[in-house]
């Protein structure tokens, strides 16, 4: 299945074309170590570095996609991004380490997972103040919230477990022993599976949202690989919910699969250690982010072939695309 | 290309939050009153050499790091920790399994080790954290298993980075103790696996003595030899160690007990969730102090037991013993890979850090030493090389 890498790149290049004017197609880096975030154009341009507070990890947008939020660990905030002038406009303070969060669907309340005193933080959006401080596992991680607004699913990477918790009374309501160190989320379009990466016991746990009931394992090693190289984390879906694509950490591959049979369609070489993943609007590109090779990966959807890697700061986190 | 869909639902039932009936799992804690090996007095002018204050912290956070996961598992964790003078360990090991403690997690010395674990046998399992020698690990003692990296597997890391670097030959020297001597055999049988040439080993001495200036005299004890790349230092205690570096005959790097030295911890360690470990517990020692080798070695015992407990269905010991033991246990001590213990000698494999006073230069298995089933293997005596003894 040689494909000429000229093709693939003319390919990507036609499917990209010129952004609209709201959507500018930007595609956001955060870099963990260079504290910078940085933008590139929908031809992957760089276009901008801007310093942000230290250690910027997840990053997520407004619904109006105006502006971009940044959790900056090191610093205890999350940076506020204006996606017109690329600059940092405000701040929202947090608890210790901030890694990963996400917006109730109004957007009055934001959900942070808090590294170091093992806790979910709800903040108020408006006043800035903490509603509740849920406990969880230690290291909690991957955040969710279900479009409904009726769940907020967090992941505690040293318990080995998801908890289940009601963002409204700020309580655990169940918790779903999984592999070891789970790290992040997905949720199928149709909403009925929650899908979590186990970083170490290399595995994706299917969880049926249903019965909070584990339905499935999926497990993946590239060709040349061991098991214990496959570190998935970064996980993407198509808006049609047919394709799912994981990236597979230090076995330095993504696996893009059937997202309904679970069948394995295919693997691409990434950087190295590949960790976020983010699909284009049309989603024809995937853009990989490799935190140890300080580069993103880009990957032709059509013919799962990597296009090109772009150098970008120290050890790149999250990608986010304004589509 | 291989592909697996595999319903693995062994470990990966949900269960409720809130215990239902609590049961009471206890977790045994067993170290000796005033260890030689923690001596502070050893330390004068105030310069810790070996900065250790008490293991069972390392339990205590594994522990707390497991509550959650054990609470939704429906059972309470008790610690029964005891410190003992020697003639006293197998005495209180036995009053612990008595009162219910199927896991023992020693901090002992080699030979007090040896004695505990044989004396209980197939009633516990002893876990020894923190005595290195590889002659505990060829004992093949039945039950026993070691969170503790063995010599040879810090001898190993060190001689891959040797390797490596193209650093082809080294210059041994040792203190006089049976420690140094074993951790000197160790280095050595590591770097002729890897061809590295050892030029010369050499004992040092700690006195000022001019009779004995060949072994006291770092110009001397360095000297007059042909060129090495490195200068290997066996010293548990420390003290000769640390003033070898810039003395030396020729301008070589000291690794070994000083310089570039191979362990299982590092407070410096900035991956794979090993910041939020090291702050964890330096909330919970006595004095937040930095988390060292020792202490790991507790946590990941702690956590091995635990994890084992939490994720098998049966609520049998046996079905703990087995699932600690099997592959299933992928266990995380936040170095990025999963680790399980080795079947044949009940060693656990984990990667080594290459640690300075303050960076951590490489993690073993360094790239490019491969293993035909577990890079992680390329660490230690491999089952083929294994014998009892």
């Amino acid at each position: 299945m040689k494909r000429s890498l000229f093709a693939a790149v003319v390919a990507a290049g036609l499917a990209l074309g010129p952004a609209q004017a709201k959507d500018t197609g930007l595609v956001f880096v955060s870099n963990e170590k260079s504290h910078e975030v940085w933008v590139l154009d929908a031809e992957f341009n760089v276009v901008k570095q801007i310093e942000t507070s230290r250690r910027p990890r997840d990053m997520k947008f407004n619904d109006a996609q105006t502006l971009l939020y940044v959790a900056c660990g090191d610093d205890d905030v999350i940076d506020v991004i204006d996606v017109e002038t690329l600059e940092v406009v405000d701040q929202i303070p947090t608890g210790p380490s901030p890694e990963v969060f996400a917006f109730s669907p109004d957007e009055s309340r934001m959900y942070v997972s808090n590294e170091e005193d093992s806790m979910l933080e709800v903040i108020d959006m408006e006043s800035r103040i903490v509603v509740h401080d849920v406990p969880t596992g230690a290291e909690p991680e991957g955040v969710i919230q279900t479009a409904d607004g009726s769940t907020v699913y967090v992941t505690s990477e040293v318990a080995d477990m998801i908890h289940v918790v009601d963002p409204e009374a700020g309580v655990v309501t169940d918790n779903i022993i999984v592999g070891t160190r789970p790290r992040r989320f997905v949720l199928t379009p149709d909403t009925n599976e929650l899908w979590v990466s186990a970083e170490l016991s290399s595995e994706i746990y299917i969880i049926d949202r249903a019965t909070n009931e584990v339905k499935d394992v999926l497990e993946f090693l590239p060709p040349g690989f061991r098991p214990e190289d496959v570190t998935p984390v970064g996980m993407a879906l198509t808006e049609d919910g047919d394709t799912g694509i994981i990236s597979l950490g230090r076995a330095n591959h993504i696996a893009i699969i059937d997202a309904r049979t679970k069948e394995l369609e295919d693997y691409v070489l990434v950087g190295n250690r590949a960790w976020s993943v983010a699909l284009n609007r049309d989603e024809s590109v995937a853009v990989v982010a490799n935190g140890l090779s300080d580069d993103i990966t880009l990957v032709d959807m059509e013919s799962r072939r990597p296009i090109r890697s772009i150098p970008v700061g120290r050890v790149p986190h999250t990608v986010v695309i304004d589509d | 290309m291989r592909w697996f869909l595999a319903l693995t639902l062994w470990c990966a039932l949900a269960v409720s939050a809130g215990a239902q009936d609590a049961r009471e799992v206890r977790l045994g804690f067993l170290a000796l009153e005033n260890d030689p090996r923690f001596d502070e007095d050893f330390a004068y002018a105030r310069i810790a050499l070996r900065p250790q204050g008490d293991t069972v912290t390392g339990v205590e956070l594994a522990i707390e790091d497991m509550k959650i996961l054990t609470d939704a598992r429906g059972f309470e964790v008790v610690l029964d920790e005891a410190s003992v003078a020697e003639d006293a360990l197998v005495a209180e090991a036995e009053r612990m399994i008595s009162e219910g403690a199927a896991f023992l997690i020693v901090d002992l010395p080699a030979p007090q080790v040896r004695a505990v674990a044989t004396a209980v046998g197939d009633r516990a399992t002893v876990l020894n954290t923190t005595a290195p020698e590889d002659d505990l690990r060829r004992a093949c003692i039945p039950g026993l298993l070691h969170t503790g990296a063995s010599d040879r597997m810090i001898s190993d890391a060190l001689v891959q980075h040797l390797a490596r670097q193209k650093w082809t030959s080294a210059l041994v020297l040792r203190g006089k103790s049976d420690r140094d001597r074993a951790r000197a055999d160790a280095f050595i049988e590591a770097a002729e696996r890897l061809r590295i040439d050892v030029v010369a080993t050499r004992e040092f001495d700690l006195s000022t003595n001019p009779a004995l200036r060949e072994e006291n005299n770092i110009m001397l004890v360095t000297g007059g030899l042909r060129d090495y790349s490195v200068i290997f230092i066996a010293d548990d205690f420390g003290e000769y160690s640390r003033y070898v570096e810039y003395q030396s005959a020729l301008p070589r790097p000291v690794i070994g007990a000083a310089g570039l030295v191979a362990q299982e911890w590092s407070w410096a360690l900035e991956r794979y969730g090993a910041p939020q470990v090291n702050s964890r517990f330096e909330d919970m020692s006595e004095d937040g102090r930095r988390m060292n080798w020792q202490d790991w070695s507790t946590w990941a015992a702690g956590r091995a037991v635990l994890t084992a407990y939490a994720k098998t269905r049966e609520d049998s010991v046996g079905a703990v013993n087995d699932y600690i033991r099997s592959h299933r246990l992928s266990l995380d001590g936040s170095k990025g890979v999963p680790m399980t213990f080795r079947s044949w000698n009940g060693q656990l494999r984990m990667p080594i850090l290459l640690t300075t006073s303050n960076a951590v230069i490489d993690i073993a298995p360094i790239e490019g030493f491969l293993h035909q089933s577990n890079t992680l293997d390329s660490l230690g005596q491999d089952e083929a090389e294994f014998t009892c003894e």
